[in-house]
């Protein structure tokens, strides 16, 4: 666990694998329901203004070199803050993992293991975040490093493999459910870019911490750029998709792609490649996990957490009875969840921490 | 000795995952499951579903060669829904049934006209299902369908149901017609459903021609004028009103559809000689460019323009033909430019005023002119298209006959 520093391109993909994650089980959902036909207007609108987030935090950020949230937050308000703060993004990271496990698995399950226990469907993933931990911060960077080109050219390919099946005219009405919902009430879906929070931990990982800003805004550009061949392949594909809930939307925009009939099927082979992004997903959520808890309990070594944190996301992840609560969580409570603690609390404990500096050096 | 440890925990954690990412051999292997290839819908006694299953053996395909027919088992069952009928037949045959090859999907005419919405939803519901799957409304009962549904030029059934369909690129008289694409149909507000109509060849003449049409273009399922050994045919649409049939189009109302929804490469037509009475020349037509579909509303009805263009060659040679003559292939032109109209119209009037079925998706051209959701809505498209005028215009240039031009 020495080697921890991580090159700029690699802390981009760490950031955009957050981004990407949600996306493959109901988040483009969740955006139709909330925006319908105006969805993809609503994502570049929403995309402009999660860009000039970024850039804030990368300003905010600017003045505290290589320090995380937690250590701002401890020079904010002493250690009371700093376990509050990080208590409560420790919360977010293993909430958020499990319930996007479960829903994943849910769907794993369903079209590949009906007959399996949702928790032996489970445990594999854990098992990867035992064998992960154990491992440097940066191989698991490098192995993200690996695996988010993949996972990036299977969304490209499958948006043009259905583009023969695309219907542009389900862009319209071009306002969805009217102006107030696509701009006002609509801005709450900049909770799909959640992976701004990442943004938060890096700093002390990265081997060069100028680029900074490069880092900042090329992961919002690119996972914006994501968000909007996902939801256009499943807006402009079917309107089903708007209309019913699908376990998997993505999964099952995969089954249309046909090339004549020998290239048919695809879907298990986008199935295999999901399933390592969703480890990869694992893998940073508990890391930034356990070194938040190392932070705040002043541990010398993360080692013994290595089990402690995955077993945790499992258990959580078994909580729900059944998918109409991950789905209830997912839809109506896990947005409000990102857009508290991420862009008001975050942001919040940036602005102050620099108000405090500035007054600090008039008083100097 | 660490880095032993190490590469050890690695190989079995490795091996873990593999097995358990691995669907069960057990339950899976060709052994334990019975592959579907079509099922069929009828109706049952007492309200129940006749659900046929047409299976194939994997096993004698593998053992039979590519010059013989693999063999193929219809079994039929009664049940209250498709899933139970899947169950007992999971008990018959004590295999697992898997559906993740079924090609086919047919209801019979009597049981689509009741409504198959909850019956598309379970399918769609199934993981196994595909979206791909051909949807067939037979007009005799499904399972005397599947049952003579044979392959003749292909020695599996499986590539035979995937392939059937494929002649509609360039006949045009039936519709490549899915069970996604019908689903998806079914739900859109601005849309509707339809699908392949199927039959057995009776070989009972149909008289049923106007002045325009001849004897071809008429056929449908059940009524065609091929003979020979009683096979299954598809020729023709089945037309629905959200999950309910409503109606049929027979092979030129078919062709009218798929040139509208730019679904065909090329179709031959005959158009009434301009110059001999009586007499019908062979063209064959490709589309210039995909047809231009424009909405507006007149006094709250739809007002759809439709705008098709063609280019087409001359199949059609008699010893007094002379297609060198600018003349004569203009008339040619007008002739096919007439003649098209007149069966685009029809067609549209037939499935708006007649059917009350958008089955060209008009209505999606439509979205463009409202600007909200609740808008499209107040406004009801299912309810007003049937008041729509169209406005039907066809350019067809005739270029040439093929290899001789002058007589």
């Amino acid at each position: 666990m020495t080697d921890t520093k991580i090159t700029s391109k690699e802390a981009i993909m760490l950031v955009v694998t957050i981004f990407v994650s949600h996306t493959i089980v109901t988040l483009p959902q969740n955006l139709l329901s909330n925006t319908k036909s105006a969805t993809l207007i609503n994502l570049l609108y929403v995309g402009i203004i999660a860009i000039l987030l970024a850039y804030v935090i990368y300003r905010l950020l600017k003045n505290f070199a290589s320090l995380d949230i937690v250590d701002i937050s401890q020079y904010l308000g002493g250690n009371i803050l700093k376990n509050i703060i990080g208590g409560i993004f420790i919360t977010y990271f293993i909430v958020s993992s499990s319930n996007l496990l479960r829903e994943f698995c849910e769907g794993l399950h369903v079209a590949f293991f009906p007959m399996t226990s949702i928790q032996f469907v489970l445990i594999p993933f854990i098992l990867v975040l035992f064998l992960t931990n154990s491992l440097s911060f940066s191989s698991n960077v490098k192995t993200i490093a690996i695996i988010f080109p993949i996972v990036l050219i299977s969304i490209v390919f499958l948006f043009f493999g259905n583009f023969q099946n695309f219907s542009f005219e389900r862009m319209f009405p071009i306002l969805g459910k009217g102006f107030y919902d696509t701009f006002i009430t609509g801005i709450g879906n900049i909770f799909a870019f959640s992976g701004i929070s990442c943004l938060y931990f890096i700093p002390p990982y990265l081997k060069e911490p100028n680029k900074m800003k490069q880092i900042a805004l090329s992961s919002v550009i690119i996972g914006l750029l994501y968000f909007l061949f996902c939801t256009a392949t499943i807006l402009l594909l079917f309107s089903f998709f708007v209309d019913v809930d699908e376990v998997l939307p993505l999964y099952s925009a995969a089954s249309y792609i046909e090339f004549g009939i020998f290239f048919q099927r695809l879907e298990s082979f986008f199935m295999l490649i999901w399933i390592l992004e969703i480890g990869c997903y694992l893998i940073v959520t508990n890391r930034f996990s356990i070194s938040i808890f190392q932070k705040i309990t002043n541990l010398k070594f993360q080692k013994p957490l290595a089990m402690i944190f995955p077993l945790l996301i499992l258990g959580i992840s078994l909580l729900p009875k059944n998918y109409s609560i991950i789905r209830f969580l997912e839809s109506n409570i896990y947005s409000y969840f990102i857009i508290a603690i991420i862009f008001v609390l975050g942001i919040a404990i940036l602005l102050l921490a620099n108000l405090k500096k500035r007054k600090e050096g008039k008083v100097r | 000795m660490k880095h032993l440890l190490k590469v050890f925990s690695f190989v079995v954690i490795f091996v873990i995952l593999t097995v358990s990412f691995s669907s069960s051999y057990t339950r899976l292997n060709l052994d334990n499951i019975a592959v579907v290839v079509a099922i069929g819908i009828d109706k049952g006694e007492n309200n129940k579903l006749k659900v046929s299953f047409q299976f194939t053996n994997p096993s004698s395909v593998s053992e039979s060669g590519s010059s013989e027919t693999a063999p193929t088992i219809l079994k039929s069952v009664t049940a209250s829904s498709i899933s139970s009928a899947i169950n007992l037949m999971n008990s018959h045959l004590g295999k697992e049934l898997t559906l993740a090859h079924c090609k086919l999907l047919v209801f019979s005419e009597e049981i689509a006209k009741e409504g198959i919405s909850d019956d598309i939803y379970t399918l769609m519901n199934d993981a196994q299902t595909r979206p791909s799957c051909n949807i067939v409304i037979s007009k005799c009962t499904a399972e005397y369908y599947i049952d003579n549904s044979k392959p003749f030029l292909e020695s599996l059934i499986s590539k035979y149901y995937e392939l059937f369909i494929s002649s509609n690129q360039f006949t045009g008289y039936t519709a490549n017609a899915t069970l996604g694409r019908f689903f998806d149909n079914m739900i859109c507000q601005s849309c509707d459903p339809y699908a392949i109509l199927g039959g057995i060849n009776l070989q009972i003449p149909s008289d049923s021609e106007n002045s325009f049409s001849n004897k071809e273009s008429t056929d449908m399922s059940n009524s065609s004028s091929l003979t020979g050994e009683t096979i299954s045919e598809n020729v023709g649409l089945a037309v629905f009103r959200e999950g309910t049939l409503v109606g049929e189009l027979n092979a030129i109302e078919t062709l009218a559809f798929m040139c509208i929804n730019n679904d065909i490469k090329g179709f031959l037509i005959s158009v009434p000689s301009p110059h001999v009475e009586n007499q019908n020349i062979d063209v064959y037509l490709t589309p210039a460019r995909n047809s231009k579909i424009d909405v507006s509303f007149i006094n709250g009805s739809p007002y759809i323009k439709v705008d098709c263009k063609f280019c087409a060659q001359i199949y059609s040679m008699t010893n007094d033909s002379n297609y060198l003559d600018n003349n004569v292939l203009s008339q040619i032109s007008e002739s096919c430019n007439r003649y098209l109209k007149h069966v685009f119209t029809e067609y549209l009037y037939k499935t708006s005023k007649e059917y009350k079925s958008d089955i060209n998706a008009i209505g999606k051209t439509s979205l463009k002119l409202f600007s909200t959701i609740s808008q499209y809505e107040n406004y009801g498209w299912r309810e007003h298209y049937q008041d729509s005028f169209f406005d039907v215009s066809v350019d067809v240039n005739v270029k040439s006959s093929t290899l001789l031009s002058d007589s």
